[in-house]
Protein backbone atom coordinates (compact mmCIF):
# COMPACT_ATOMS: atom_id res chain seq x y z
CA UNK A 1 0.00 0.00 0.00
CA UNK A 2 0.99 3.26 -0.99
CA UNK A 3 1.06 6.32 1.30
CA UNK A 4 -1.99 8.45 -0.33
CA UNK A 5 -3.73 5.21 -0.42
CA UNK A 6 -3.05 5.11 3.29
CA UNK A 7 -4.02 8.52 3.92
CA UNK A 8 -7.41 7.85 1.61
CA UNK A 9 -8.81 5.37 3.71
CA UNK A 10 -7.44 7.26 6.99
CA UNK A 11 -9.21 9.98 6.08
CA UNK A 12 -12.58 8.25 5.13
CA UNK A 13 -12.39 7.04 8.40
CA UNK A 14 -11.58 9.81 10.45
CA UNK A 15 -14.02 12.67 8.48
CA UNK A 16 -16.99 12.16 10.52
CA UNK A 17 -15.07 12.90 13.50
CA UNK A 18 -12.76 15.65 12.60
CA UNK A 19 -14.16 16.87 9.03
CA UNK A 20 -12.07 15.56 5.57
CA UNK A 21 -9.87 18.85 5.61
CA UNK A 22 -9.22 18.35 8.96
CA UNK A 23 -8.49 14.55 8.56
CA UNK A 24 -6.65 14.67 5.28
CA UNK A 25 -4.24 17.74 6.53
CA UNK A 26 -3.60 15.65 9.78
CA UNK A 27 -2.08 12.82 8.10
CA UNK A 28 -0.32 14.32 6.13
CA UNK A 29 1.04 16.71 8.86
CA UNK A 30 2.04 13.32 10.68
CA UNK A 31 3.44 11.31 7.75
CA UNK A 32 5.59 14.77 7.35
CA UNK A 33 6.51 14.15 11.23
CA UNK A 34 7.48 10.63 11.11
CA UNK A 35 9.16 10.56 7.62
CA UNK A 36 7.17 9.01 5.92
CA UNK A 37 7.31 9.79 2.23
CA UNK A 38 5.46 9.24 -1.20
CA UNK A 39 5.79 5.57 -2.21
CA UNK A 40 4.88 2.42 -0.16
CA UNK A 41 4.41 2.54 3.73
CA UNK A 42 5.10 -0.10 6.05
CA UNK A 43 3.21 -1.69 8.74
CA UNK A 44 5.18 -0.33 11.56
CA UNK A 45 4.63 2.82 10.16
CA UNK A 46 1.04 2.88 9.57
CA UNK A 47 1.14 1.95 13.23
CA UNK A 48 3.18 4.62 14.11
CA UNK A 49 0.87 6.83 12.08
CA UNK A 50 -2.35 5.56 13.54
CA UNK A 51 -0.84 6.25 16.82
CA UNK A 52 -0.15 10.16 16.65
CA UNK A 53 -3.71 10.23 14.96
CA UNK A 54 -5.25 8.38 18.08
CA UNK A 55 -3.35 11.15 20.12
CA UNK A 56 -5.10 13.90 18.14
CA UNK A 57 -8.64 12.64 18.22
CA UNK A 58 -8.37 12.01 21.92
CA UNK A 59 -8.81 15.86 22.64
CA UNK A 60 -12.28 15.84 20.33
CA UNK A 61 -13.32 12.64 21.20
CA UNK A 62 -11.62 11.20 24.57
CA UNK A 63 -9.54 8.14 24.72
CA UNK A 64 -12.45 5.28 24.28
CA UNK A 65 -13.61 6.89 21.65
CA UNK A 66 -10.01 7.41 19.96
CA UNK A 67 -9.50 3.95 19.96
CA UNK A 68 -13.04 2.84 18.67
CA UNK A 69 -12.06 4.76 15.45
CA UNK A 70 -7.94 3.82 14.96
CA UNK A 71 -9.56 0.39 15.73
CA UNK A 72 -12.12 0.59 13.00
CA UNK A 73 -8.91 2.94 10.55
CA UNK A 74 -6.80 -0.15 11.33
CA UNK A 75 -9.77 -2.55 9.84
CA UNK A 76 -10.29 -0.58 7.07
CA UNK A 77 -6.60 -0.57 6.23
CA UNK A 78 -6.19 -4.13 6.75
CA UNK A 79 -7.53 -5.60 3.76
CA UNK A 80 -4.44 -3.42 1.60
CA UNK A 81 -1.82 -4.04 3.70
CA UNK A 82 -2.88 -8.04 2.65
CA UNK A 83 -2.83 -7.15 -0.20
CA UNK A 84 0.97 -5.47 -0.87
CA UNK B 1 -28.13 7.90 26.57
CA UNK B 2 -30.77 7.75 23.35
CA UNK B 3 -32.72 11.20 23.17
CA UNK B 4 -36.03 11.67 21.09
CA UNK B 5 -35.69 13.92 17.94
CA UNK B 6 -37.79 16.43 19.97
CA UNK B 7 -35.91 16.70 23.12
CA UNK B 8 -33.22 17.40 20.88
CA UNK B 9 -34.97 20.54 19.16
CA UNK B 10 -37.18 21.74 21.38
CA UNK B 11 -34.23 23.89 23.35
CA UNK B 12 -33.55 25.18 19.59
CA UNK B 13 -36.98 26.06 18.87
CA UNK B 14 -37.12 27.53 22.44
CA UNK B 15 -33.92 30.12 21.74
CA UNK B 16 -35.05 30.77 17.78
CA UNK B 17 -38.42 32.05 19.54
CA UNK B 18 -36.57 33.67 22.06
CA UNK B 19 -34.23 35.63 19.69
CA UNK B 20 -37.60 36.37 17.18
CA UNK B 21 -38.92 37.62 20.00
CA UNK B 22 -36.67 39.93 21.10
CA UNK B 23 -36.17 41.11 17.61
CA UNK B 24 -39.73 41.22 17.12
CA UNK B 25 -39.83 44.06 20.03
CA UNK B 26 -36.57 46.01 18.72
CA UNK B 27 -38.75 45.82 15.06
CA UNK B 28 -42.01 46.81 16.13
CA UNK B 29 -42.03 47.93 19.72
CA UNK B 30 -45.02 50.06 19.46
CA UNK B 31 -47.14 46.64 18.59
CA UNK B 32 -49.99 45.31 20.69
CA UNK B 33 -48.49 42.09 21.18
CA UNK B 34 -45.43 44.66 22.91
CA UNK B 35 -47.72 47.01 24.89
CA UNK B 36 -49.99 44.19 26.23
CA UNK B 37 -48.58 41.11 25.79
CA UNK B 38 -45.38 40.95 26.20
CA UNK B 39 -44.19 43.72 27.93
CA UNK B 40 -40.65 45.36 28.57
CA UNK B 41 -40.79 44.18 31.96
CA UNK B 42 -41.70 40.69 30.99
CA UNK B 43 -39.84 40.45 28.62
CA UNK B 44 -36.73 41.49 30.87
CA UNK B 45 -37.77 38.42 33.43
CA UNK B 46 -38.34 36.22 30.62
CA UNK B 47 -34.48 37.25 28.95
CA UNK B 48 -32.87 37.04 32.99
CA UNK B 49 -34.77 33.58 33.61
CA UNK B 50 -33.32 32.13 29.60
CA UNK B 51 -30.42 33.38 30.36
CA UNK B 52 -29.95 31.56 33.51
CA UNK B 53 -31.09 28.43 32.61
CA UNK B 54 -29.08 28.34 29.42
CA UNK B 55 -25.63 29.43 31.60
CA UNK B 56 -26.38 26.57 34.29
CA UNK B 57 -26.99 24.16 31.42
CA UNK B 58 -23.81 25.37 29.53
CA UNK B 59 -21.64 25.35 32.95
CA UNK B 60 -22.81 21.91 33.88
CA UNK B 61 -22.59 20.47 30.28
CA UNK B 62 -18.93 21.94 30.40
CA UNK B 63 -17.47 20.70 33.61
CA UNK B 64 -19.36 17.13 32.73
CA UNK B 65 -16.96 17.43 29.59
CA UNK B 66 -13.63 18.23 31.69
CA UNK B 67 -14.97 14.90 33.74
CA UNK B 68 -15.48 12.81 31.22
CA UNK B 69 -11.96 13.31 29.74
CA UNK B 70 -8.95 11.15 31.11
CA UNK B 71 -6.65 13.08 33.93
CA UNK B 72 -3.88 13.33 31.39
CA UNK B 73 -5.91 14.51 28.03
CA UNK B 74 -4.64 18.08 27.20
CA UNK B 75 -8.30 19.45 26.61
CA UNK B 76 -9.80 18.60 29.87
CA UNK B 77 -7.70 21.82 31.78
CA UNK B 78 -9.59 23.34 28.69
CA UNK B 79 -12.98 22.23 29.73
CA UNK B 80 -12.57 23.12 33.18
CA UNK B 81 -11.32 26.66 32.70
CA UNK B 82 -14.59 26.70 29.99
CA UNK B 83 -17.15 25.91 33.14
CA UNK B 84 -15.25 28.25 35.48
CA UNK B 85 -15.53 31.14 33.33
CA UNK B 86 -19.36 29.88 32.84
CA UNK B 87 -20.01 29.38 35.86
CA UNK B 88 -19.11 33.07 37.04
CA UNK B 89 -21.30 34.42 34.30
CA UNK B 90 -24.20 32.23 35.85
CA UNK B 91 -23.32 33.44 39.15
CA UNK B 92 -23.40 37.05 37.40
CA UNK B 93 -26.81 36.55 35.63
CA UNK B 94 -27.73 34.98 39.12
CA UNK B 95 -27.44 38.09 41.23
CA UNK B 96 -29.20 40.53 38.58
CA UNK B 97 -32.06 38.18 38.07
CA UNK B 98 -33.88 38.95 41.50
CA UNK B 99 -33.85 42.88 40.44
CA UNK B 100 -34.62 42.28 36.70
CA UNK B 101 -37.69 39.67 38.10
CA UNK B 102 -39.00 41.61 40.83
CA UNK B 103 -38.65 45.14 40.01
CA UNK B 104 -37.35 45.28 35.85
CA UNK B 105 -34.75 46.67 36.17
CA UNK B 106 -30.97 46.10 35.56
CA UNK B 107 -28.55 47.74 38.12
CA UNK B 108 -24.88 49.17 37.08
CA UNK B 109 -22.51 48.60 38.21
CA UNK B 110 -23.26 45.91 41.04
CA UNK B 111 -22.22 42.74 42.36
CA UNK B 112 -22.86 40.74 38.79
CA UNK B 113 -20.00 43.07 37.33
CA UNK B 114 -17.45 41.41 39.56
CA UNK B 115 -18.44 37.84 38.25
CA UNK B 116 -19.14 38.60 34.69
CA UNK B 117 -15.18 40.06 34.74
CA UNK B 118 -14.09 37.79 36.55
CA UNK B 119 -15.29 34.99 33.76
CA UNK B 120 -13.57 36.14 31.00
CA UNK B 121 -9.99 35.49 32.08
CA UNK B 122 -10.99 32.05 32.61
CA UNK B 123 -12.58 31.75 28.99
CA UNK B 124 -9.66 33.46 27.53
CA UNK B 125 -7.25 30.78 29.26
CA UNK B 126 -9.70 28.21 27.95
CA UNK B 127 -9.43 28.85 24.62
CA UNK B 128 -5.72 29.58 24.78
CA UNK B 129 -5.37 26.19 26.50
CA UNK B 130 -7.18 24.65 23.66
CA UNK B 131 -5.16 25.92 21.15
CA UNK B 132 -2.19 24.71 22.72
CA UNK B 133 -3.44 21.03 22.89
CA UNK B 134 -4.49 21.45 19.07
CA UNK B 135 -0.66 22.30 18.59
CA UNK B 136 0.48 19.73 20.56
CA UNK B 137 -1.23 17.02 19.21
CA UNK B 138 -0.14 17.79 15.42
CA UNK B 139 -3.73 19.40 13.84
CA UNK B 140 -2.48 22.39 11.80
CA UNK B 141 -3.21 25.94 13.50
CA UNK B 142 -1.11 27.80 10.61
CA UNK B 143 2.34 29.01 10.51
CA UNK B 144 3.61 31.37 12.85
CA UNK B 145 3.73 34.00 10.56
CA UNK B 146 -0.27 33.04 9.26
CA UNK B 147 -0.94 32.96 13.56
CA UNK B 148 0.95 36.52 14.01
CA UNK B 149 -0.88 37.56 10.56
CA UNK B 150 -4.75 36.63 12.22
CA UNK B 151 -3.83 38.16 15.41
CA UNK B 152 -2.78 41.53 13.94
CA UNK B 153 -5.40 41.66 11.13
CA UNK B 154 -8.42 40.94 13.89
CA UNK B 155 -6.54 43.15 16.12
CA UNK B 156 -6.73 46.06 13.85
CA UNK B 157 -9.97 45.61 12.35
CA UNK B 158 -11.37 44.99 16.11
CA UNK B 159 -9.53 48.67 16.96
CA UNK B 160 -10.80 49.90 13.98
CA UNK B 161 -14.63 48.81 14.63
CA UNK B 162 -14.24 49.70 18.61
CA UNK B 163 -12.75 52.95 18.36
CA UNK B 164 -15.39 54.77 17.26
CA UNK B 165 -17.89 52.62 19.53
CA UNK B 166 -16.39 53.38 22.79
CA UNK B 167 -15.29 57.09 22.29
CA UNK B 168 -18.74 58.53 22.67
CA UNK B 169 -19.04 55.76 25.38
CA UNK B 170 -15.95 56.63 27.50
CA UNK B 171 -16.09 60.56 26.76
CA UNK B 172 -19.93 60.59 28.13
CA UNK B 173 -20.05 61.41 31.92
CA UNK B 174 -20.94 59.60 34.80
CA UNK B 175 -19.26 58.11 37.94
CA UNK B 176 -15.88 56.49 36.87
CA UNK B 177 -16.94 52.88 37.89
CA UNK B 178 -19.60 52.88 35.15
CA UNK B 179 -17.48 54.14 32.71
CA UNK B 180 -14.53 51.91 32.85
CA UNK B 181 -16.88 48.89 33.70
CA UNK B 182 -18.74 49.74 30.29
CA UNK B 183 -14.95 49.97 28.07
CA UNK B 184 -13.99 47.51 30.41
CA UNK B 185 -16.15 44.57 28.17
CA UNK B 186 -15.25 45.53 24.78
CA UNK B 187 -11.73 45.19 25.90
CA UNK B 188 -12.02 42.02 27.64
CA UNK B 189 -13.70 40.77 24.44
CA UNK B 190 -11.24 42.11 22.19
CA UNK B 191 -8.54 39.76 23.87
CA UNK B 192 -11.02 36.92 23.78
CA UNK B 193 -11.19 37.56 20.32
CA UNK B 194 -7.67 36.84 19.45
CA UNK B 195 -7.85 33.16 20.28
CA UNK B 196 -11.32 32.84 19.23
CA UNK B 197 -10.28 34.24 15.58
CA UNK B 198 -7.22 31.23 15.50
CA UNK B 199 -9.80 28.51 16.96
CA UNK B 200 -12.00 29.89 14.51
CA UNK B 201 -9.55 29.08 11.71
CA UNK B 202 -8.91 25.56 12.58
CA UNK B 203 -12.69 24.82 13.28
CA UNK B 204 -13.18 25.72 9.59
CA UNK B 205 -11.43 22.75 8.62
CA UNK B 206 -13.44 20.62 11.19
CA UNK B 207 -16.76 21.70 9.39
CA UNK B 208 -19.53 18.70 8.23
CA UNK B 209 -17.66 16.84 11.30
CA UNK B 210 -19.19 16.15 15.10
CA UNK B 211 -16.07 18.01 16.25
CA UNK B 212 -16.90 21.14 13.75
CA UNK B 213 -20.28 20.94 15.44
CA UNK B 214 -19.33 21.20 18.82
CA UNK B 215 -17.07 24.22 17.94
CA UNK B 216 -19.43 26.17 15.40
CA UNK B 217 -21.79 26.14 18.28
CA UNK B 218 -19.47 27.08 20.73
CA UNK B 219 -16.88 29.96 18.86
CA UNK B 220 -20.23 31.08 17.45
CA UNK B 221 -21.52 31.73 21.15
CA UNK B 222 -18.69 33.55 21.92
CA UNK B 223 -18.82 35.98 18.75
CA UNK B 224 -22.44 37.11 20.09
CA UNK B 225 -21.01 37.31 23.68
CA UNK B 226 -18.39 40.11 22.08
CA UNK B 227 -21.51 41.55 19.94
CA UNK B 228 -23.69 41.17 22.95
CA UNK B 229 -21.20 43.41 24.91
CA UNK B 230 -20.54 46.23 22.57
CA UNK B 231 -24.63 46.21 22.21
CA UNK B 232 -24.56 46.90 26.07
CA UNK B 233 -21.36 49.37 26.13
CA UNK B 234 -23.86 51.48 23.41
CA UNK B 235 -26.88 50.96 25.56
CA UNK B 236 -25.97 51.55 29.01
CA UNK B 237 -23.52 54.52 28.78
CA UNK B 238 -25.55 56.19 26.03
CA UNK B 239 -29.16 55.55 27.43
CA UNK B 240 -30.15 54.24 23.47
CA UNK B 241 -33.04 52.09 25.06
CA UNK B 242 -33.89 51.05 21.40
CA UNK B 243 -31.04 48.71 21.78
CA UNK B 244 -32.02 46.84 24.66
CA UNK B 245 -33.86 43.81 22.52
CA UNK B 246 -30.91 43.36 21.09
CA UNK B 247 -28.36 43.11 23.99
CA UNK B 248 -31.27 40.23 25.24
CA UNK B 249 -31.10 38.81 21.55
CA UNK B 250 -27.65 38.43 21.27
CA UNK B 251 -26.50 37.50 25.11
CA UNK B 252 -29.52 35.03 24.40
CA UNK B 253 -27.72 33.53 21.28
CA UNK B 254 -24.25 33.20 22.77
CA UNK B 255 -25.51 31.40 26.05
CA UNK B 256 -27.34 29.41 24.08
CA UNK B 257 -25.13 28.66 21.43
CA UNK B 258 -22.42 27.80 23.96
CA UNK B 259 -24.68 25.56 25.94
CA UNK B 260 -24.99 23.65 22.69
CA UNK B 261 -22.06 23.24 22.02
CA UNK B 262 -21.35 22.20 25.45
CA UNK B 263 -23.86 19.76 25.34
CA UNK B 264 -22.74 18.19 21.70
CA UNK B 265 -19.03 18.06 22.63
CA UNK B 266 -20.77 15.65 25.86
CA UNK B 267 -23.00 13.41 23.77
CA UNK B 268 -19.63 12.86 21.53
CA UNK B 269 -17.68 12.25 24.46
CA UNK B 270 -20.76 9.82 25.56
CA UNK B 271 -21.17 8.16 22.06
Amino acid sequence: MTTSEAVEVMAKVLAPYIGDTMARSATAAHCQKLGITAGPVSHEQLEALLGKLRGGLNIFLGRDKSASVVAEARRALAPREGAR
Amino acid sequence: MKHGAGSKTLPWVVLVLAVAAYLGWAAAPASALYTRFLTPSRLLALAALLKLVYLLGATGWAFACRDRLEVDNPARPAWFLLSLGLLSTFAGQLSLAPSQVVRAETPFPSMADIFFVLGYPFLIAALLVLLHAYRDAGFPIGSLAERVGIIVGVGVIAIVVATPILRPVASVGGPLLDRVLTVAYPILDLALLLPLALLLRAALRLRGSHAGEVWFLLLGGFVFLCAGDACFAYFQSLGKEHLDPYVHATFLLSYGLIAGGAHRQLELLKS
